[in-house]
Parts: structure tokens; C-alpha cells; sequence
């Protein structure tokens, strides 16, 4: 565990170093993948990574341009002690009295240095990437281990519901799917943190040594991306079942645990893998719920604490992460769907008449 | 209901009833050759099918869809209904003995009456005016003699004769009373011995003290009355002596605090009802999802028609959507209500601005299917004007995806709020929402025998979220005209 342990913390340390080089690899990874694999894909592809470099923009100006407008209290540490000069001066070493276009170029040209200012309230003057560093292992950790909990829960699952339709299993998986997509994720992580606790007679709050409390948080988060991935499975495995080639499968007499799995199972989980690059990403960036719940020292928690203090420059750069992640994980997941679903055709341009 | 119930019953019944009638006929007199009608040969058939006819069937025929929108229609029902009740109290505003200002905090759950005892007519109380309905009473006259209240410099002295367990004799304007332990320690302890000699120990009697608090001095070291509180009576049961003195005509209640309305669900951390609380809650959760499903609608209809419909545009809004659609929405949900205020229209348009991007595509999608059908083909070639072309002929299409969006919407924005309000962004405890009650509820949790006030307001909220879901997707499917054939 420990060794584990180390070797994620080297990788999120690394990984908030150089973030930028790093999205910028993978991007220029999958270019080439695609590159490599379909000519046609090169296409689809710049146009996909345009449209996300154009976003990723988009959302650096949205967030610069909405925090400048925010009160002056969250970029200044201990605001309330210093006179007015001060304050002015304070703003001026920041830069915030220049104007509006001039802060948006040194903002951006920082911003590419990997340089995202200081926490004003967190820990004063620390530098806020190296406070993410810190925090972001913890949270990869927790991620990693309750993704695949998530894909081992939801998959049998799903299967077990397309397969036998109406019985126990799918009854049991709807009703599952139903509350946790109908019910906020807050409160039953709520009653999960209560009566687990509880039942297991441990504390409230998360420790790192002991091996226990990580039980609840990674359950419950795992909790709804299993039922999401059940509920899609079911859903593709019901649309392969109803297909003509299954139809002629079962007539050829292939017995039907074999088609299950080599025929149904296969190519319902195609449309699937969309999916999964961002699950991935979201769980290992931190559950902002878990986290601050069971008080891990983790990403998602951090932006909770930093809201709750106004955290200017801590904010801006959790948000830019979140976003940042959202925006990749979507990118690979549609190239990966276009790398390896070869029903995708590019050729052909339907919808505009 | 009743009447459709009773049609379907009807219905079956002359089914068995033909069927009855049939039964006894030979096959012969069943099965004879009907004679050539050219009339019956010129007949053709008609469909009686009417979409909304069948989607209410198909709908119907989901029992526990049905049943969850009888439950949700009676829960929705009730939270505008509930205000108008008698006796209900303000959500806002924080619950006292009026007359010890003493906060009602924390009452427990479930309180089904208010009535703490009941005392024969004839009975000497001490009363107190509270308003004009309701008296303070000090339950038997024989065990309260008075209160002294001193209020700054008048500091009011007595002689500790006794010091006990929990009584304590002392002598006051030369009359012997008792003061409750309870009452007094404080007094003795912290304001007591300022300017007077202090004595080594408590019990070391007769020494002089003095309070600048309340104190209600008994007669006898016994306490009949609630903790030696006021109980509450209604000003007509009560005949009120100059003296100060009452007698309560016939059998009397006494009661906890002035009203005959109980603390349903007890009373929170503050010492507000909680049951006006969760359904002013409601109000305001539902209120935010209805207007923020509306402006869905709204803003997705129009945009998705114009997208579907006007060709020029579809390749421009089509790159629009997809940068959009790539910002994560729960970081713009964080990033406004982070910079505005919080309040309801924060909220609405936190949630507002993201969620009518799906609504638009799936209307677009749905335009692009349909416009160029053959009525819409022949439409546009007899002159009809584009606008005229997408609410009439077009929009009637949508009309079940925007109900099943709307019903969705709801949960939705109810999760969002919760949402918001857990991260520290959402509502003030002064504008009761399901998700601050939840917030609310989530900071007792550790404290025994408060984890009550979670569990309500979680259940009114999951009921709500389950109801909407599950009815949304039923109406959806009996909305398919797939699933039409019956």
C-alpha cells in the first residue's frame, strides 16, 4: 500500500507540474493515433480538438472575466487589517489596477507557465498549484480504486438485467437505477455516511492509515457511475438482443451464454467506452460531496473549503482543473468511440439537406 | 377515478355476461353463415385511434407510475394547502415560552399534542397575560408563591438558610421560601458574592446572598409545574382575580407553550418548526424547479426549432453547441452561484443556463425528422408561413418530449439545489429549501437523537424526485406510440 501510495503521490506532484505539457501530449498522442489508424479520422479529429481548445478558451475568459468582477476582499490576504493604501498597493503587486485587457494577457501568459497565483486565504502567499499537488494523490488514489468498483458493480449488472428481462435481477438493477438517479447524490451518501459508520462502529471522518474508513467513501462513490454504466449496458445489450444477426445466431443454435458474451456483450459495450475517459477523469479529480463528507484531504474538498473562505486565485485554479478535465475526458472519448467503433463513417455527411 | 374504475368493471362484466349468453348455444346455432350484405361490403374500416387517448391508456396502465402521481398530486397538493390550515406556524420565525424568552430548541418528534396536563375545574392557578387568547399559568397555587425579577442595579438579597441538593431554603422580606437548584446555582455562583462576604463553602448557612436574576420562590420544595416553566392556558377557560390569581372554569389543558397546534416534527437547532419548514421547503424547491424546467422549455424550443428548421443556421448553431456542450455544467452551476448572491433567481439561472442545450438538440433533432414529411411539404408548397408551419404543424409533435423534460427537469433541479447548498452556495437558512433543511439536518447528525430532523425532510425531497422521476419516464414510454398497441 505504501509503495502504491508513493507512487501515486509522484504522479499527481508530476502531473500538477506540467499539466499543460501533459494535455498538450495527449492531444497531440491522439492526433497521431488517429493519424495513424484512419485518414479520415485526422479530420473529425481537428475539428473535435478545435471545438475543445475553442471551449477550454472560452472558459478561461468566463472565469477571468467573472472573478475580476468579484469582490477585492478574495484576492487580498487579511484584508480586514490592512489600511486603504495598503489594500491599494496590495492591488497594484497584484496587478488588478491595470486594465482589464492588459491583467487578461498576464493572466493567460501565466497561466501557460503553469503559474496560478496564491492562495489569499487557504495558506496565505503558498503558491495554489503546489496546494492542488498536494492534495491531488489522495484523490487519484480514491478515484482510480472506486472506478473500478464502479465498472465491477455496474457491468454484471447491466448484464445480468439485459439478460434475464423482468426477473428479480432487473427489477432489483431498475429500482437501484431509479433511486440514484432520482434521488441527490447528498442525501444517501448522507445516510450511507450515518448508518455505515454506525454498523461498522467507526468514526465519522476518513484516515489515511486506516483501511477501514476508505471502505464507505469509495462505495459510495462508486455508487453512481454504477448505475449509470448498468443502466446504459441494459439498455445497448436490449437493443443488440432485438437484432437480426442475433436472431440468426440463436437460430444457428449458439448457445446462449456464449452469445451473451461474445456477441451482445461486445457490441453493446462499444458505445460505452464513450463514456468512460471522462467517468474516469471526473472520479479521479475527487467527489466534492465524498470528500468534504468524510473530510478527506483531497481535490474536491479543497474547493469546497476554498469557496466557503472566497478563495479567489484557489477557486479560479480548481475550477480550471474541473473544467480542464471535463473538456478532456470528452475529447478522448469521442476520439477513442471514432478509433474503435468502425461502424463511425465520416464519409458520408448526413443531416444537412 | 371512481368512475373509471367503475366503467372498466362495467366493461368486463358484459364481456362475462356474453360470453355467459354464448356458452350455452350448441356449435350449430354459434357458428351459422351470415348472409350477403352489399352494404357490410362497401364499409371500410376506420381507425378510432387518438394519440392522447392511447398515451393516457398506456400511462394507466403503469400501476406504480399511477400510483406514484396519486401520491406526488397529494403532496403537491398539500404543501400550498398547508399554509391555510389553522394554526400553522411561520417557518422563519424562532419559537419561544413567551414568557421566559427561553427559545423552543430542538423540541422532539413526534409531538402530537400540546397538552402537558389536565387540572379539574376550580383550580387556583397564577396567571400571567400572555395576549389577548392565552395566560401564563404556574401550575398549583400552593407551590409558587411569586417571582422576583431585578433587572440592573436592583439587586434583590436574601439569606441562604439551607443549602440543598437540589432546594435551597432561604429567608426573603421574612417569609421562607424555596428556590430550585436549577434556578439559582448560577446566580449564586456567578453574581452572588461580589460585594458580600463569600463563605468558604456553599452549604456553609445562614449567609446573605443576593441575585440580579429571575427566581420563582416556592412554597414548598416540590415543583408540579413543567421544570417550574410557564404551562399555557386559553384566556376563556380561566376567570382572572385582580391578584393575579385565576380559577379555571370546568376541565382545563394545560399546555407546553401557547397554541393548540403541536410541533409536528419537533422543532430544529434554532427553534423553528420544522414541519412549516419542510413544507415551505417544498415550496420553494418545487418553485425553483418549476421555473427553471419552464425556462428550459422555453429557451429549448425555440432555439432547437429555429436550429431544425432554418437550414442556414443549422451548420453555425451546430459548432456553437459543441464548444458549449463541452463545459462541464456542474462548474458553471459552481462558478455563477460563486459570484452572484445567493438567492432563488441565482439558482434558476445557475441551473437555466446549461440545461436547455440538451433540450435544443433533442427538439432539433426531432425538426430535422419531421420537417420535411409530406403535410409539412404540402403546407409549405400552399403558402403557409414558416412561423405558422412550426406551431402548428411542428410543435404539437413535441409536446410529449417537453413534458417528459419538464417532469425531469424538476428532480433535477431539486438534486442541483442540494448540490449547491452543500458546496455553501446555495439559499440562506432565512429562505427554507429542501436543501438547506437537508444541510441543516446533516450538521445533527452526530448529535443523539436529532438525526430525525434529516430523515423528514430527506423523505418529503426523495419522495418528490423518485415521484417525478419514475412518472416522467412512464409518460414517456406511454408517450412512444410504440408501445401504443394494447
Amino acid at each position: 500500500m505504501n509503495r502504491l501510495w508513493q507512487f501515486f503521490e509522484a504522479c499527481g506532484r508530476f502531473i500538477s507540474a506540467h499539466w499543460l505539457t501533459l494535455v498538450i501530449l495527449i492531444v497531440i498522442l491522439a492526433g497521431f493515433f488517429a493519424l495513424m489508424a484512419w485518414r479520415h479520422l485526422v479530420k473529425y479529429s481537428l475539428k473535435r480538438l478545435g471545438a475543445s481548445v475553442l471551449t477550454l478558451l472560452i472558459i478561461i475568459t468566463v472565469v477571468f472575466v467573472l472573478l475580476r468582477n468579484m469582490p477585492e476582499e478574495g484576492f487580498i490576504e487579511n484584508y480586514d487589517k490592512l489600511s486603504k493604501e495598503q489594500r491599494l498597493q496590495k492591488l497594484e503587486s497584484l496587478g488588478l489596477t491595470k486594465p482589464i485587457y492588459e491583467q487578461f494577457w498576464n493572466f493567460l501568459k501565466n497561466l501557460f507557465r503553469g503559474d496560478f497565483g496564491k492562495s489569499t486565504k487557504y495558506s496565505i502567499n503558498r503558491d495554489v498549484m503546489k496546494i492542488i499537488a498536494e492534495k491531488a494523490p489522495l484523490s487519484m488514489i480514491l478515484g482510480v480504486i472506486s472506478m473500478a468498483l464502479s465498472l465491477v458493480m455496474g457491468i454484471p449488472l447491466g448484464a445480468a438485467m439485459a439478460r434475464k428481462k423482468g426477473k428479480f435481477w432487473d427489477r432489483f438493477g431498475t429500482a437501484f437505477i431509479v433511486f440514484i438517479n432520482a434521488v441527490p447524490a447528498a442525501v444517501y451518501y448522507i445516510f450511507i455516511q450515518l448508518y455505515g459508520t454506525k454498523l461498522m462502529s467507526i468514526d465519522l471522518t476518513f484516515s489515511r492509515g486506516d483501511p477501514v474508513t476508505w471502505i464507505l467513501p469509495i462505495f459510495s462513490m462508486s455508487l453512481g457511475s454504477a448505475a449509470s454504466y448498468a443502466m446504459w449496458l441494459r439498455r445497448y445489450m436490449l437493443d443488440e438482443i432485438n437484432k437480426d444477426y442475433i436472431r440468426l445466431a440463436r437460430a444457428k443454435g449458439v448457445p446462449g451464454r456464449k452469445l451473451m458474451f461474445r456477441h451482445v456483450f461486445r457490441n453493446a459495450f462499444v458505445p460505452m467506452i464513450q463514456y468512460i475517459p471522462a467517468s474516469l477523469l471526473y472520479t479521479v479529480a475527487g467527489s466534492l460531496y465524498i470528500e468534504s463528507l468524510y473530510s478527506i484531504p483531497g481535490m474536491g474538498g479543497l474547493l469546497v473549503q476554498a469557496i466557503g473562505l472566497q478563495d479567489n486565485p484557489l477557486v479560479q485554479a480548481l475550477v480550471m482543473i474541473y473544467s480542464c478535465i471535463g473538456i478532456v475526458g470528452l475529447l478522448l472519448g469521442d476520439l477513442l468511440m471514432a478509433t474503435i467503433d468502425p461502424r463511425i463513417n465520416f464519409v458520408k455527411k448526413g443531416g444537412v439537406r | 377515478m371512481k368512475l373509471f374504475f367503475e366503467g372498466k368493471k362495467r366493461r368486463v362484466e358484459d364481456n362475462i355476461n356474453q360470453a355467459a349468453k354464448y356458452a350455452g348455444l350448441s356449435d350449430e346455432e354459434l357458428f351459422t353463415l351470415a348472409e350477403f350484405d352489399p352494404d357490410a361490403g362497401e364499409k371500410t374500416g376506420y381507425s378510432n385511434y387518438s394519440y392522447w387517448r392511447s398515451t393516457f391508456r398506456a400511462f394507466l396502465h403503469n400501476r406504480l407510475a399511477l400510483f406514484m402521481l396519486i401520491i406526488l398530486t397529494l403532496l403537491v397538493l398539500f404543501t400550498f394547502v398547508q399554509p391555510l390550515l389553522p394554526d400553522q406556524y411561520d417557518p422563519l420565525k424562532v419559537q419561544t415560552n413567551p414568557l421566559n424568552n427561553s427559545k423552543i430548541i430542538s423540541a422532539r418528534a413526534p409531538s402530537t399534542t400540546t397538552v402537558y396536563m389536565s387540572v379539574p375545574a376550580g383550580t387556583m392557578l397564577y396567571a400571567k397575560k400572555v395576549d389577548e387568547e392565552w395566560y401564563g399559568v404556574r401550575n398549583s397555587g400552593l407551590t409558587i408563591q411569586s417571582t422576583v425579577t431585578t433587572k440592573g442595579s436592583n439587586l434583590v438579597y436574601f439569606t441562604v438558610l439551607d443549602y440543598g441538593e437540589e432546594w435551597t431554603k432561604i429567608e426573603y422580606e421574612d417569609e421562607i421560601y424555596y428556590i430550585k437548584k436549577t434556578d439559582t446555582d448560577g446566580a449564586l455562583i456567578e453574581f452572588g458574592f461580589r460585594k458580600l462576604t463569600k463563605p468558604e463553602k456553599l452549604t456553609d448557612t445562614p449567609y446573605v446572598t443576593y441575585s440580579n436574576n429571575c427566581i420563582a420562590l416556592y412554597a414548598e420544595p416540590e415543583d408540579i409545574s413543567q421544570d417550574g416553566d410557564y404551562l399555557y392556558v386559553e384566556a376563556q377557560y380561566l376567570d382572572v382575580r385582580e391578584d393575579g390569581t385565576a380559577v379555571t372554569k370546568g376541565e382545563t389543558e394545560l399546555r407546553d407553550y401557547p397554541s393548540k397546534m403541536p410541533f409536528l416534527l419537533g422543532t430544529n437547532s434554532a427553534g423553528q418548526d420544522l414541519w412549516a419548514r419542510i413544507w415551505s421547503g417544498t415550496r420553494t424547491s418545487l418553485w425553483i424547479g418549476f421555473v427553471v424546467a419552464v425556462f428550459e422549455v422555453l429557451i429549448g424550443i425555440v432555439v432547437g426549432i429555429i436550429w431544425g428548421y432554418v437550414r442556414a443556421l443549422d451548420r453555425i448553431i451546430t459548432e456553437i453547441y459543441n464548444v458549449i456542450d463541452n463545459i462541464p455544467t456542474t462548474i458553471i452551476l459552481v462558478l455563477v452561484s460563486y459570484i452572484m448572491r445567493p438567492s432563488i433567481s441565482t439558482l434558476i439561472l445557475a441551473m437555466s443556463l446549461t440545461r436547455w442545450l440538451g433540450m435544443a438538440r433533442f427538439i432539433r433533432n426531432q425538426i430535422i425528422i419531421i420537417r420535411d414529411r409530406d403535410y409539412n411539404l404540402a403546407s409549405r408548397c400552399l403558402g403557409t408561413e414558416p412561423a405558422r408551419i412550426m406551431v402548428k404543424n411542428l410543435l404539437p409533435y413535441l409536446v410529449s418530449v417537453i413534458m417528459l423534460r419538464m417532469a425531469l427537469a424538476i428532480p433535477n433541479a431539486i438534486s442541483s439545489e442540494v448540490f449547491i447548498t452543500y458546496i455553501g452556495l446555495g439559499l440562506s437558512v432565512k429562505t427554507p429549501s429542501l436543501g438547506n433543511l437537508i444541510i441543516e439536518g446533516k450538521r445533527l447528525i452526530t448529535v443523539e437523537g436529532q438525526q430525525y430532523q434529516l430523515l423528514y425532510s430527506s423523505l418529503v425531497l426523495s419522495v418528490i424526485t423518485i415521484s417525478f422521476y419514475i412518472i416522467g419516464n412512464a409518460f414517456a414510454d406511454a408517450a412512444d406510440p410504440k408501445n401504443h398497441v394494447l
